[in-house]
């Protein structure tokens, strides 16, 4: 599972990454996590709310936090 | 959701150039907060306000077949909503380098307190009598400000490199 996690470095970029990486790890789920940080890469996903998430090409969430039960709920699909 | 668009670079003018092509029709578009525009504002006839906060709602409103300049206040903001306009199919669309703060240190038209502390005011391209000239600044006027995307600041290709202005 390819998960892409877009934010300019702020904080709740950073918690959103150690949150998947922590269930994915917990739940033994092989992802590759990547960040992508460049505002033009970032818009390039049309978000304008940060942190965003993209599963396989797909924005998935955009602005805050994702809770534990939504980050499931992708890496169980 | 959202596809990916791979987007080219931002163009980016600056303030004097922003002048130029706000006297040649462009719409300047003020993607600040209320209350921050009630502080301080571009004193420029017909600038449109478009908060970020609503940027996403109401974008639709902007015009395709005009010259946009997206300004903040310093241009972060408004890098990130020229972005966006992009992402939507905009091309007519520039992002003012420096925002507000840069375009009172060259002494033009505000409304307000002046936003930033005093400083030098920057001369454009080395010449400091020429910030206040509205034409171009580098010396070029002729070339077309909004269609060539990798254009310098002001819009000659020597500028390309440096940030002029």
């Amino acid at each position: 599972m390819d998960i892409k996690v877009l934010g300019t470095g702020c904080a709740n970029c950073k918690a959103t990454i150690a949150l998947i990486d922590q269930i994915a790890k917990a739940k033994g789920v092989v992802v590759n996590l990547e960040k992508v940080e460049e505002l033009r890469d970032i818009m390039g996903y049309g978000v304008m709310s940060t942190p965003g998430v993209v599963i396989d090409g797909k924005v998935v969430h955009a602005g805050g936090v994702p809770s534990r039960g939504k980050i499931e709920q992708w890496l169980a699909a | 959701m959202n596809d990916r668009v791979d987007l080219p670079q931002a163009r980016e003018v600056c303030p004097t150039t922003t002048r130029r092509l706000i006297s040649e029709g462009a719409l300047l578009v003020d993607v600040r907060e209320f209350t921050e525009v009630a502080q301080v504002a571009f004193d420029v006839p017909g600038v449109l306000l478009m908060p970020m906060s609503e940027l996403e709602q109401r974008f639709a409103e902007l015009p395709r077949d005009r010259d946009l300049v997206l300004v903040c206040q310093v241009g972060e903001r408004s890098l990130k909503a020229t972005y966006f306009l992009m992402y939507h199919g905009y091309t007519r669309v520039a992002n003012m380098e420096g925002g507000i703060f840069k375009w009172a240190r060259k002494g033009f038209p505000i409304k307000g307190a002046q936003p930033a502390p005093a400083a030098a005011a920057g001369g454009c391209c080395g010449a400091p009598a020429a910030a206040a000239a509205p034409a171009a600044c580098c010396g070029e006027s002729t070339v077309d400000p909004i269609a060539p995307a990798a254009t310098g600041a002001c819009g000659s290709a020597a500028a390309t490199a440096g940030r002029c202005c």
